[in-house]
């Protein structure tokens, strides 16, 4: 069960490459880079269950705040730039 | 095994928030996709490694990263909407209301 989950991380992974690739406007390649961050921090604690320690579970805090500072200055770019 | 059939279900939450990326024809669609399955997605994840896991050092980390997740997800997601908003445009539908039409923005 738990291999089934980290199939369809990576297929969850993929369908946000794609739009990370083909987005028309750079809104929709931040809502990609947002859903990767999501999915690969769900595949480190998926692995932290596989292998039983939580040594990597700090990275996913980490990773949260990241994705979110990163999404609030993209968004703050594209508003000022305004296109 | 309730573990697992937890992380399943928020692995599932997550491929269906990729899907509807993929799949939906507007930007607010796509916000919209990704922001609410994604969030349950991983708090269920996080909340399964949280049974499965038993160290108190791990529960606070999972804790803390559900806690962030919740806090930060809707604000980015309105940040986000309100940058496509305003630099994208929005061409409204017919059945569709635009609150933000004659909103003071600053």
């Amino acid at each position: 069960m738990i291999g089934a989950s980290l199939v369809l991380l990576a297929a969850a992974a993929m369908c946000f490459l794609y739009r990370l690739v083909r987005g028309p406007t750079l809104v929709d390649r931040m809502i990609a880079v947002d859903g990767l961050l999501v999915a690969g921090a769900s595949a480190i604690v998926v692995d932290a269950i596989r292998t039983g320690s939580g040594a990597f579970l700090p990275v996913v805090v980490v990773v949260t705040l990241v994705g979110f500072v990163s999404t609030a200055v993209v968004a703050r770019f594209i508003e000022g730039r305004g296109a | 095994m309730v573990a697992e059939l937890l992380v399943l279900a928020g692995a599932l939450l997550t491929c269906l928030a990729g899907i509807g990326v993929v799949r939906f024809d507007d930007v607010f669609a796509r916000l919209h996709a990704l922001s609410k399955a994604t969030t349950l997605g991983f708090l269920l994840v996080l909340l399964g490694a949280a049974i499965a896991l038993s160290d108190p050092n791990d529960i606070t980390s999972l804790v803390l990263a559900a806690a962030l997740q919740l806090l930060t997800s809707p604000v980015g997601t309105g940040l986000l909407g309100r940058a496509a908003y305003r630099a994208e445009g929005y061409r409204p539908r017919v059945d569709t209301v635009d609150q933000l039409a004659d909103a003071d923005l600053d």
